[in-house]
């Protein structure tokens, strides 16, 4: 036992204690951060401000921000003052889960809201699973999942697709015979279609009758597919209709065709299952009216909770100068609007941010949703129940509500119809 | 004493006979089922049409109203426009609405027979030929509320001989169910002389049910002509997809063609350039709205040369500020032009936003011409066509004819060479990226109509132009005309074959293919490098 402290062993030491020092200094801001926690909780927000989904998913951020600002007037949640973590996962599906870890480990956020495609919620799935986090999902979506960690805040296709598919089937929607399902090629788009062809089997619709056809996500070039519906709905057999679940800056660019190749929504109308007021912002949509989309929330939505909303937006808009349209609300911006509050109402009644606690207590409260319907999470799932409504797109980018649910249908995580 | 006046006034309306035809006329459109509130459509056309002018312009207000959805229903009473603003749809007199009446839901199928209804009745009520002769041509394809009664009133009223043209034909196919056979065979003569799918649906569909040996032959003969009109406009619009396609892809590569040609540098922000380009010319329009809005229709003929300034401005500045300093170092010039990318769409981003630009569609952008059987010319890609073609021809005279082409044909043919010959090779490299630039820039304005302008749309056509480029070979404007008419027609051969998906893919493993084969590309530089 003697001192050997030679110079290597010196080098040796200083250099682990360096980097010990170093090692030592990495988690150092988070507990800075958990130290300033005590009198906030956060809030962190998964939503691409860049790339192809930025149109749509970028003002989901702000809904979050103002949403936590009318928690924030109001005292706050339990005390506490909220505030919103915003990212930028750049429409790039492995950097949701990246900075959904950043945002649960780092940040140490009490609940995420994010994502928009299904690809980037099946990317951040494992994280907020593994980390028993709780991300709150504003999109309706291909239902087929159901996991502890996700709150669904949108409707799975038994809930939006199919009501709607069946009205477009019956009198009134104009008896559809056939059908030409339109994607871009991920899973939300193909899984919807398998449970639409299980759908129309079990109906007896035969095999001819329909046609599936996917493109790139992003593609815009939609000349070819507009001429082969042009033939599709020309042939005999019935009323045409084309489901179209093509994505992001494809909506535009396919409807743009459609006009221009002189095709009416009243021979043919498209059921865009993506496509909302925003879509149609740089389109002159007179010679699009009659065009058709299903979601839980349509911005013509008769009720005083709804011309609150539509206020509050146009006011956090003008007074933030964020570069969205101050008078155009979509579905899942109010979804996104009834995900933070049904948050803060569940962490009230827990009595705790603790996200175990949170689950538990969310079945159990409800929100009056700017829809006009009265919300709430299920008992047995972690789905919220939706209305459904039915828009037919009107000559000033609108959609005007064509029908409407009566109450708010259970949602149901696994279709009945995929097998086929 | 205005309220009593009113009740006189209503007294006497509900007294008069034409009053309560119209009453149970316009009430019918509110009853609940869907069939009954057609057929109330088709009624109402048929009383404006057999009940003089008066009558259809009445039927016209009403049936407008409809499609308009400003129709209100309390009980089976209607009326136009809500609360103390309305009017009684019967009389058209102020009327207030009782608070519970309903808005009439309105679907496709009923905006199709309102729309129908509004062009028959548009037959008697319009003074304008014009106007008429286009409520004839809507009636060709909308006849949910047309009746043979309603057409042969418009016939016999009728003295235009546009109209007539239309309208004659229209009686004749509206005979496909009639007891004559020669009437049959006229109805199948008239559908048939618009070559379309649809019209050979029509008849195949009326011949199904067809017993008469003469009709059937009429008929097949018919549907020969229409099959081979429609496998010719096939072919047709086949090659139109192709080079409109071509002609985005060649607008895109054109610029970068000549820097990459010139100067060897790799130019990623060349897709940026075209996207300043579509924001130069939306500026453009909304001056134009401000200032000048006679001329809006021809703003994006007016941006044409802004919007080329413009993005050959911000080549300049970019030349100047980063490319100057990295000549001879093309990796560097990659990651700088990258970086210079990125810092273009966040500053529009931050200025203006990520949302879509509106862009007011003029007339020579919106819809399109039918030509033959099913094909389709789109206005607004005829004008990409149109712009890539004069752009192309422009730039091919630039290089060939003026003493600024000569200079940089010699630079990228032997730069130290034409140093040498006096030519100063950094200022023919500075006119040659503004021309590079600007001619990014036009392409904005030829795609504007096209696609959607954000401040990611540049990201899409870069490793598109890149493409064309390298498959042309490196500088060659043939080439990179070549280039994309080869990509662009194999794209749309491929498309309805494999799939959209499995075109791209097939299309990028061919260009890897040709490239292995021939690394030179298409037609190969002359010259050293």
């Amino acid at each position: 036992m003697t001192l050997g402290l030679t110079r290597r062993r010196l080098l040796k030491t200083a250099g682990a204690s360096l980097l010990g020092v170093g090692a030592a200094s990495f988690p150092m801001p988070g507990l800075i951060r958990s130290a300033r926690a005590a009198d906030t909780v956060k809030l962190g927000c998964l939503f691409s401000s860049s790339g192809a989904m930025a149109n749509v998913e970028g003002r989901l951020t702000s809904v979050v921000r103002m949403a936590a600002e009318e928690l924030n007037a109001k005292g706050g949640v339990m005390g506490r003052t909220v505030e919103v973590v915003g990212t930028d996962p750049a429409s790039d599906w492995p950097l949701y889960a990246q900075l959904s870890r950043q945002l649960i480990e780092q940040d140490q956020v009490a609940a995420l809201f994010g994502c928009w495609t299904s690809v980037s919620r099946k990317s951040v799935l494992p994280v907020v699973e593994q980390s028993d986090a709780l991300l709150y999902y504003p999109l309706h979506f291909e239902g087929e999942e159901n996991s502890k960690n996700v709150v669904y805040l949108n409707s799975p296709p038994s809930s939006s697709v199919l009501p709607a598919v069946e009205y477009l089937m019956g009198p009134d929607g104009g008896e559809a015979k056939r059908f030409f399902m339109l994607g871009s090629d991920y899973v939300w788009p193909r899984t919807i279609n398998q449970q639409l062809k299980g759908y129309w089997a079990s109906k007896g619709i035969p095999e001819t009758d329909w046609r599936e056809e996917y493109v790139p996500v992003g593609h815009s070039n939609f000349q070819t597919l507009v001429n082969q519906i042009r033939e599709f709905a020309d042939q005999p057999g019935g009323q045409p209709v084309v489901v179209l679940t093509v994505v992001g800056n494809s909506i535009p660019d396919f409807f743009r065709e459609f006009a221009n190749q002189g095709i009416s929504a009243l021979d043919v109308p498209v059921l865009g299952l993506d496509a909302l007021e925003a879509d149609f912002e740089g389109l002159d949509t007179a010679a699009l009216a009659g065009h058709l989309n299903c979601w839980a929330y349509l911005q013509t939505a008769k009720g005083p909770a709804n011309d609150a909303f539509k206020a509050a937006w146009a006011k956090h808009v003008a007074d933030t100068g964020v570069p969205y349209r101050g008078d155009v609300a979509i579905d899942p911006m109010v979804s996104v609007y009834d995900g933070v509050h049904l948050w803060a109402l569940a962490a009230e009644k827990a009595g705790s941010f603790a996200v175990p606690e949170v689950r538990a207590a969310s079945p159990s409260v409800s929100f009056a949703c700017p829809s006009g319907y009265e919300i709430a999470m299920m008992a047995d799932s972690t789905y919220v129940k939706r209305g459904v409504f039915i828009g037919s797109l009107n000559e000033t980018q609108g959609f005007d509500v064509l029908w409407q649910s009566e109450g708010t249908p259970d949602p149901l995580p696994f279709s009945p119809y995929m097998k086929a | 004493m205005p309220v009593i006046r009113l009740l006189i006034l209503l007294a006497a309306l509900f007294g008069s006979p034409a009053y309560a035809d119209r009453a149970v006329l316009s009430g019918a459109l509110c009853a609940p089922a869907l069939a009954d509130q057609i057929a109330a459509l088709g009624a109402l056309a048929e009383a404006g049409a057999t009940g003089g002018k008066d009558e259809a312009a009445w039927a016209r207000t009403v049936v407008e109203a409809v499609d308009a959805r400003a129709l209100r229903c309390a009980a089976s009473l209607a009326f136009i426009g809500e609360g103390d603003a309305a009017l009684d749809a019967a009389s058209l007199a102020p009327s207030p609405a009782p608070v519970d009446a309903a808005p009439m839901p309105i679907n496709n199928r009923l905006r199709a027979a309102a729309a129908s209804a509004a062009a028959a009745l548009t037959l008697f009520v319009d003074t304008e030929p014009a106007a008429r002769a286009k409520a004839a041509t809507t009636l060709e394809r909308r006849r949910e509320a047309l009746s043979l009664t309603i057409l042969d009133a418009a016939l016999a009223a009728e003295t235009e001989p546009t109209v007539l043209a239309v309208l004659e034909p229209l009686r004749a196919r509206m005979m496909l169910a009639d007891p004559d056979p020669q009437n049959r065979i006229r109805a199948i003569d008239a559908i048939a002389a618009e070559t379309t799918l649809r019209n050979r649906t029509l008849i195949a569909e009326a011949l199904s049910e067809e017993a008469d040996t003469t009709v059937q032959a009429a008929g097949q003969a018919a549907m020969a002509r229409i099959d081979r009109q429609i496998a010719i406009g096939q072919v047709l619009a086949t090659l139109y997809s192709g080079l409109s396609y071509a002609s985005v892809l060649l607008l895109a590569a054109l610029g970068l063609a000549i820097i990459f040609g010139l100067m060897g540098v790799i130019n990623l922000a060349q897709g940026e350039f075209i996207m300043i380009g579509a924001y130069a010319a939306w500026f453009v329009q909304n001056a134009i709205r401000a200032l000048l809005p006679g001329l809006i229709d021809w703003y994006l003929i007016i941006a044409l040369p802004i919007s080329f300034l413009v993005a050959a401005l911000v080549g300049v500045v970019m030349e100047a500020l980063v490319l100057r300093r990295l000549y001879n170092r093309p990796l560097m010039t990659l990651l700088a032009t990258w970086a210079v990318s990125l810092l273009l769409i966040n500053l529009v981003r931050v200025t203006i936003g990520t949302q879509n630009l509106e862009f007011h569609q003029p007339f020579y952008v919106v819809g399109g011409v039918p030509v033959v059987g099913d094909f389709i010319v789109t206005l607004n890609r005829l004008f990409a066509i149109a712009i890539a073609a004069l752009a192309f021809v422009g730039v091919v005279l630039l290089l060939r004819v003026t003493t600024f082409g000569m200079n940089v044909r010699a630079v990228a043919q032997n730069r130290a060479m034409a140093g040498a010959a006096g030519i100063d090779a950094r200022q023919t490299d500075r006119l040659a990226i503004a021309l590079g630039s600007g001619l990014a820039g036009l392409a904005g304005v030829a795609l504007a109509p096209l696609y959607n302008v954000n401040p990611n749309m540049g990201a899409g056509f870069i490793v598109d132009s890149f493409m064309v480029v390298v498959l042309g070979g490196v500088g060659s404007l043939a080439g990179a005309v070549a280039a994309s008419f080869g990509i662009g027609q194999i794209n749309v051969i491929m498309e309805p074959l494999y799939g959209a998906v499995a075109a791209k893919v097939v299309v990028l493993l061919l260009v890897i293919a040709f490239i292995q084969r021939r690394p030179e590309g298409l037609f190969a530089p002359k010259g050293r490098r």
